[in-house]
């Protein structure tokens, strides 16, 4: 059980305060409503980009990381296609160094022109790095455009061509900062060993006065339900054949979301997933095959992806998975194995809340899905789900016209 | 009005307060450690074996490593993975030069019977002909796919140079996956994990008949004399370049033969590095990718062996930044061994440290890894104390003194790929 305090400044933002004796330190976690999906279609790759101009210098603050490093403390930030979270954990008696930095950096930016010069080439170099320069690194980067057609999630976090990078310029980033870091489109949540008595008085210090902003307006068009089968090969230099199913599911609020999480990892989590035993040890397909879901807020991916063993055709394989998914259609999956599942979701969520950092994120994250006592319901979902719900998915989702395959194919020429 | 532009008071952490696991002797050199003290239902369950890449080829170690759940003779390795999963366990087998580290991850009610399940998994491992074809057709796999990677690339040819001479320089090869014999196999189990134990930990409120029936569980697997390891290591220095013709950004990788935390020098180049490269506002990090833009990321670290160490420097950064990177990187080290550091970059770096030091003392799990990273020289808790009182201590002479000693360029092995 994770306990919080819940409130709203004036200006709109939204607090949470979670108290823990046992740690010497604090999280300051602020979470922005905004993330690639908000982005212009000629413009991607911003919010990711935005992020790492939020450490180039606030309006009164010229170095963030220097002051905060002095205090004892460190930081960093992560961008979605969904959200951007930014984080700092300091010793617990210099709280206040990181709310009056979080919060210089939610006033206003420096906006130097040498800052976004020079964070252009840092994220440059991360998309060579993780994109690039890596075997399969590309996949999401044509997975995403085969699986949507309307929705903004066809383009990756990192933006969907280098020179969309490239041509960023500061009337982009002011107009961007302007629309979406303000108070109203923010979740601020203070985890860890503080001082009760005074947090909500030196919140409201710093916070209080920063101009609470309009909720930006979200309007990206709704992805069409899909109707047939979509499938696209590449060549690359890579050792094996891949492939990557994609199934269109529900979106992160609805009950798509648990279920087709027990049903990725009894697909295809570990040694014991049912795709592991039957592709990979039973048949030889595969040398590797793992199910997930993207989780995202808006409707997302279920994803089957594996290589194959040398001398195995895509045919065979695709055979041998439909095959398979058509089985649970019928019977589903045994008791047994669902239990073992929940038991497993069980003991990770207790090994994930040990962590102040994760909690903090964790409520943030729930309170943008309405609600951030979420964290102590999810449990309860999860167990509910029966072995009925997993057929039902399944036969609404793992199918044939509800499915995107791409596949990287060895590039002999 | 608040006043912005001045950056609030702050304390600086004077002491932490560092606390010992239990410690029961399996026998006169294997001990367990336990950390009983745990404010929620996690628990975790550390085996440590003397199975490491240096008792055997390469191959081999990794092989045997990952194929310790593979079945027994009761068992088949799908119906262990079963069990494991009823209890909603997890585990993870962790290889390096020198041993093999079990980690069994569950809720206090399950870690016993987990603890048990894959203990009996590993001691009884039988190695079934289809269990070793199947892995090393993955291992194979994966290895061609880290081919494809410069950082791996350069990471081996840096392995190669670092330990140049020694019995840890040893590389695998694809065509060592087409000679492996499953006697070898069952020779290195026997020799390496059915006599190789040599440190439990235990974090977790469970019951002390549960530890006792660990620790009688463990005793037949367990080392009887101490270990002892490699020392004489001693890098081979220069510049090397691989190209890759397809590659669009360089790995880098640079350093040398250190030592561990026995070394009368280890806390004040631990300073060092983290001046020069463990921090987000390192030098290297704030001359290369801040100020620069090369790389997404440049950092260095110390590497420790059971009975010496190495330092390194690593990065990533674009095809045409390869040169100018290693300019940098180079006269960083010079800049260093010539002109001191300000005393307010000093404070900085110490205050981060002190604040690192506080997390990484943060809780029950945090205090036994600080533990198991000093025990494993036979070091005490009090290491820390003392390294905090240095940290307090130390003053920018001594950094450019300590640089002086052990950052020279000519005695670094310089490697870059793509």
């Amino acid at each position: 059980m994770v306990s919080f305090e819940r409130y709203k400044l004036k200006n709109g933002l939204t607090v949470l305060l979670h108290h823990d004796k046992t740690t010497p330190m604090v999280v300051v976690n602020t979470l922005y409503d905004v993330g690639a999906r908000d982005e212009n279609e000629n413009k991607t790759g911003f919010a990711h980009l935005f992020e790492h101009l939020m450490f180039g210098g606030s309006v009164n603050i010229s170095d963030f990381d220097k002051e905060l490093q002095k205090a004892g403390g460190e930081s960093n930030a992560f961008t979605s296609n969904d959200v951007t979270n930014y984080y700092d954990i300091v010793p617990a008696q210099n709280i206040e160094t990181a709310l009056w930095l979080e919060s210089d950096r939610m006033l206003s930016l420096a906006f130097t022109d040498k800052s976004l010069e020079v964070q252009r080439n840092v994220v440059i170099e991360e998309f060579k790095q993780r994109y690039l320069n890596q075997p399969y690194g590309d996949v999401w980067l044509e997975l995403r455009p085969l699986a949507y057609e309307k929705h903004p999630y066809k383009w990756a976090t990192i933006g969907k061509d280098i020179a969309h990078i490239e041509n960023a310029n500061m009337d982009d980033v002011k107009s961007f900062f302007k629309k979406y870091y303000c108070p109203v489109n923010a979740i601020l949540c203070i985890a860890g060993n503080y001082d009760e008595s005074g947090i909500k008085s030196i919140i409201e210090k710093y916070y209080g006065s920063i101009p609470g902003g309009k909720r930006p307006s979200r309007l990206n068009p709704a992805e069409p339900k899909q109707n047939s089968f979509k499938t696209k090969t590449i060549y690359r230099d890579v050792p094996s054949n891949a492939f990557y199913y994609a199934f269109k599911m529900g979106p992160r609020k609805s009950s798509d979301y648990y279920i087709g999480d027990i049903m990725s990892d009894a697909l295809g989590k570990d040694n014991s997933s049912i795709l592991n035993i039957a592709l990979k040890k039973e048949l030889e397909l595969v040398t590797e095959i793992n199910a997930f879901i993207t989780g995202s807020l808006d409707d997302g991916l279920f994803i089957i992806s594996g290589k194959l063993a040398d001398g195995v055709d895509f045919n065979d394989l695709d055979k041998a998975l439909w095959g398979q998914l058509d089985e649970i259609k019928k019977i589903g999956i045994n008791n047994d194995k669902l239990e073992s599942l929940k038991n497993k979701i069980n003991t990770a969520k207790a090994f994930q809340e040990q962590g102040l950092l994760n909690r903090s994120i964790n409520l943030s994250f729930f309170e943008l899905l309405g609600d951030a006592n979420g964290v102590n319901e999810e449990g309860f979902i999860y167990q509910k789900i029966s072995g009925n719900d997993l057929i039902l998915f399944a036969s609404d989702v793992l199918i044939r016209n509800n499915c995107s395959l791409l596949k990287v194919a060895i590039n002999d020429r | 009005m608040i006043d912005r532009n001045t950056a609030p008071p702050t304390q600086k952490i004077q002491s932490i307060e560092f606390i010992c696991p239990q410690t029961i002797e399996i026998n006169s050199t294997v001990k367990l450690l336990w950390v009983k003290n745990v404010p929620n239902e996690t628990s975790r369950i550390d085996l440590y074996y003397n199975a490491g890449l240096r008792n055997g080829r390469n191959i081999i170690a990794s092989l045997c490593s990952s194929l310790l759940l593979s079945g027994t003779k009761d068992k088949s390795t799908t119906e262990i993975h079963k069990q494991i999963d009823q209890l909603g366990a997890f585990f993870d087998i962790g290889l390096s030069h020198e041993g093999v580290m079990i980690s069994i991850f569950a809720l206090k009610e399950n870690i016993f019977e987990a603890f048990c399940i894959i203990n009996e998994a590993i001691q009884c491992a039988v190695f079934p002909d289809k269990e070793i074809s199947e892995k090393i057709r993955v291992k194979k796999e994966k290895h061609k796919i880290n081919f494809g990677r410069v950082g791996f690339l350069a990471q081996r040819k840096f392995q190669e140079k670092i330990f140049y001479n020694s019995p840890y320089s040893e590389l695998t090869n694809l065509e060592d996956f087409d000679n492996i014999s499953k006697n070898e196999l069952i020779e290195f189990h026997e020799n390496f994990f059915q006599k190789g134990l040599f440190k439990v930990a235990v974090v977790g409120n469970i019951k002390e008949s549960e530890i006792d029936s660990i620790i009688s569980k463990c005793k037949d697997s367990c080392i009887d004399k101490p270990l002892e390891y490699y020392s004489a290591f001693d890098n081979f220095s220069g510049v090397f370049h691989e190209e890759k013709k397809s590659a669009v950004q360089s790995a880098i990788r640079i350093g040398k033969t250190l030592f561990n935390k026995t070394h009368a020098d280890f806390f004040d180049f631990s300073i060092l590095n983290t001046v020069l490269g463990d921090y987000f506002g390192s030098r290297l990090m704030k001359n290369i990718r801040e100020d620069k833009g090369y790389t997404y990321g440049i950092g260095s670290a110390v590497v420790e062996t059971g009975s010496s160490g190495y330092f390194i420097i690593g990065s990533e950064v674009g095809i045409k930044h390869r040169e100018s990177t290693l300019k940098e990187v180079k006269s960083e080290l010079e800049n260093l061994c010539s002109t001191e550091m300000s005393h307010k970059e000093l404070e900085l770096v110490k205050n981060y440290l002190l604040g690192q030091m506080l997390k990484a003392a943060d809780g029950p799990y945090a205090m036994m890894d600080l533990f198991l990273s000093v025990d494993t020289y036979d070091l005490k808790m009090n290491f820390y104390n003392e390294y905090i009182e240095r940290i307090h201590q130390i003053d920018t002479k001594e950094i450019i003194s300590i640089s002086q000693k052990y950052l020279k360029w000519d005695t670094m092995s310089v490697i870059s790929v793509g």
